[in-house]
């Protein structure tokens, strides 16, 4: 297979004021014009490196994941393969027709029908009428708008306006795909359909580049992933190990901005208690493997155990505990000693630790955001409450996908 | 940071056997970006331009009709508004010629044709630049989001200009029928002495959508310039007189003039001028091609 996208050292430099960029500009196109090519290389004041450092191949019919924190070059370096930013340094080289999603339906004039719009974005995307001619039933059957076909693209919705741009990208016969976030806007049946339409264009040799913040995804539809950081390449490699690398690094940044805030936060919630005469506080949580030591992350499936220290400062009569994992969709799940019976004597004033035993952490791979709810009696009245305090990552190893991770048991049975 | 992939074939793109049965198999053009790409192609970014740009064709006709459509969609008055202008100022000068308060000297044709013809031909030039020159401001989205060669918009705006004086011919063919003039066959060929005038256009109308891409007073600064262009340019009178020499270092005075000395008499009057004035617009032009075609890489991050 022939290597269809060859980035070697690629950089990219910008201006954080618009004034200096108004000056840097001006002066680039008047050297420019001169045919004295400045020296790109050089970082002018106020400037910065967007992106640097980048070296990748791609093959035909593979497929790219770009992940990183917002701000960290992914759009930019996706413009940069589109040919419409020129590196300042290092080199693209690209081999074939670039289909660009960095931005759905370019050039749709609001005025105009979807019928019109579909040949202006087409010609922008380097079709000709003919093949325009050829394909429109198909983009308009992909896009499946139905009598909005020909109503002004002013009158769409986001999703309709997404849909038909898609519609026409992917048809405009790429070899390499640049897919830029936006199937975000679609609706479910839509972005199940252009994954498939992602697919079956790959398997008919295009190359796809996919910048997405959906883990899922660019762990469904990548191979391999960079993992971009302030511009800089990370890690480069298997999308699963790149996925679980960036979820760490985003929890050690956390953890590095916690000490300051926790540290805050313990001493507003115990002076609040003091003074609010509040009856129980949560001190501390500690996340850990079976064995008992504080870990930030354990692999799905394995032994865990959460220390929950608290104080009383009055005696409550029947206490109860809660603790509950978020992931971005939602609670995943929430251990509570009340609904699940178990009843414990009435406190008094002073310290305990509670545990939470869990012979399995059957989570699947995900980051969860840990909160804790402690308080009394039946009807779980709450005394003390720490929302999203604690991060705790499972999977290190790609071994739980899917929303549920079940205890499963596989029987094979063969006949000769 | 170099990625473990096995020694890859070298571009070309058509692989026999190991290929799935199903993959295109067409040899695919490559293209190498980096730092300073077209300068370092020195004259060799002369035949890219062109390609480039004859690739394009269709894009810049479609960009022409979409602005087109979209213009006159929710007008009213459609097509009218670009009679409109062209009407109004005849008007004025014909009232204040009569009012005697600005006196023009005798035309050779009745004095509303000789001032249609002379503005429909300025207006060629003043609309085209005035709408170049915020074409790729207008299109800045699209610009930073989607590679196409960034020419096309310019000329789609050129072609807009070009599209009224269709209109406004219609008009003066009108004039004509009412007047009772007959043009000489000599005025079949004023689409070639407009060429030059067009080619001015472009290139001042590349030059001009750069700067305002950076500068956003150049547009502006453009319309305040043309107004003040027009009566410099013996547009709306002859340029005979005692003045004659002060148009004539105004190179759009020979430019202008040409289209209507061919429709008026059927020839040029001042042919050395109106070669002199084409040889310099083409050299305009091919500066600011040129010049754009280098710059226009540096755009979508500026815009």
């Amino acid at each position: 297979m022939s290597t269809v996208i060859r980035v070697n050292n690629a950089g990219k430099k910008f201006s954080k004021s618009l004034r200096q960029m108004m000056l840097y500009g001006a002066r680039d196109i008047v050297a420019g014009s001169l045919g004295l090519g400045d020296a790109p290389e050089r970082l002018r004041p106020g400037e910065f490196w967007a992106v640097d450092n980048v070296s990748f191949e791609l093959r035909r019919g593979e497929a790219l994941g770009i992940i990183g924190p917002n701000g960290s070059g992914k759009t930019t370096l996706l413009r940069m393969l589109n040919g419409i930013f020129m590196p300042d340094r290092g080199s693209i080289e690209i081999t074939g027709k670039v289909g660009g999603l960095i931005h759905v339906g370019a050039g749709f004039h609001p005025m105009l029908t979807g019928r019109e719009n579909i040949y202006v974005n087409g010609a922008i995307l380097g079709m000709k009428k003919t093949e325009i001619d050829r394909r429109f039933q198909a983009i308009v059957d992909f896009a499946d708008i139905g009598d909005f076909l020909d109503a002004p693209v002013r009158h769409y919705s986001s999703g309709m306006y997404v849909r038909l741009g898609f519609a026409v990208a992917v048809h405009s016969a790429p070899d390499i795909l640049l897919v830029d976030e936006v199937l975000a806007v679609g609706d479910r049946d839509f972005s199940i359909k252009c994954y498939q339409k992602m697919k079956e264009i790959r398997t008919q040799g295009a190359t796809v580049v996919l910048v997405s913040h959906n883990e899922y995804v660019i762990r469904e539809r990548t191979e391999r992933c960079l993992y971009l950081r302030n511009g800089r390449p990370q890690a480069f490699g298997p999308s699963e190990e790149m996925i679980s690398r960036y979820i760490q690094d985003g929890l050690k940044d956390k953890a590095a901005r916690r000490p300051a805030s926790a540290g805050q936060l313990s001493a507003a919630n115990g002076a609040a208690g003091a003074s609010s005469g509040r009856r129980m506080e949560i001190l501390d949580l500690g996340l850990c493997a079976a064995d008992g030591r504080r870990v930030d992350g354990l692999d799905s499936g394995a032994g865990f155990l959460a220390e929950l220290r608290f104080r009383v400062l009055e005696r409550v009569e029947s206490p109860f505990f809660s603790i509950n994992f978020y992931n971005d969709a939602g609670l995943v799940y929430a251990a509570n000693s009340a609904y699940e019976g178990v009843h414990f004597p009435a406190l008094l004033p002073g310290e305990g630790t509670v545990r939470l035993r869990l012979p399995r952490l059957d989570l699947p791979t995900d980051t969860y955001y840990v909160s804790v709810i402690i308080g009394e009696g039946e009807a779980c009245y709450p005394l003390d409450v720490r929302h999203f305090a604690w991060t705790f990552l499972v999977g290190r190893a790609p071994n739980a996908r899917g929303l549920l991770k079940l205890p499963a048991e596989w029987q094979l049975e063969v006949s000769p | 940071m170099r990625p473990e992939t096995p020694a890859a074939d070298k571009s070309g793109a058509c692989l026999s056997a190991a290929e799935p049965a199903n993959s295109k198999c067409v040899s695919l053009s490559s293209v190498r970006y980096e730092p300073n790409r077209i300068a370092r192609l020195g004259l060799g970014a002369w035949p890219l331009m062109c390609r480039e740009l004859w690739g394009a064709r269709e894009l810049a006709a479609r960009l022409f009709l979409r602005n087109l459509k979209a213009r006159y969609k929710q007008a009213l008055l459609g097509f009218f508004w670009a009679l409109l202008v062209p009407l109004l100022a005849v008007g004025t000068f014909v009232l204040l010629n009569r009012a005697g308060v600005l006196v023009i000297g005798p035309t050779d044709v009745p004095y509303p044709l000789f001032a249609l013809a002379g503005l429909t031909v300025f207006q060629l030039f003043s609309t085209g630049l005035v709408s170049s020159c915020s074409a790729l401001v207008e299109a800045g989205d699209m610009i930073a989001r989607v590679n196409f060669p960034r020419e096309v918009l310019v000329l789609a705006a050129i072609g807009q200009a070009v599209f009224e004086l269709l209109v406004k011919t219609a008009l003066i063919a009108a004039a004509c029928v009412y007047y009772g003039f007959l043009p000489p066959a000599g005025a079949l060929l004023v689409p070639f002495t407009l060429v030059p005038l067009i080619l001015l256009t472009l290139g001042l109308g590349l030059f001009l959508s750069l700067a305002n891409a950076v500068f956003r007073d150049t547009a502006q600064a453009v319309g305040v310039l043309l107004t003040f262009l027009m009566f410099l340019t013996p547009v709306l009178y002859p340029a005979d007189g005692a003045r004659e020499w002060l148009f004539r270092l105004n190179p759009l005075t020979a430019l202008v003039e040409a289209s209507r000395d061919l429709f008026i008499y059927g020839a040029l009057r001042h042919p050395l001028d109106f070669g002199l004035a084409s040889a310099g617009s083409l050299l305009v032009f091919l500066c600011a091609w040129r010049i754009f075609h280098l710059v226009s890489t540096k755009v979508p991050e500026r815009i």
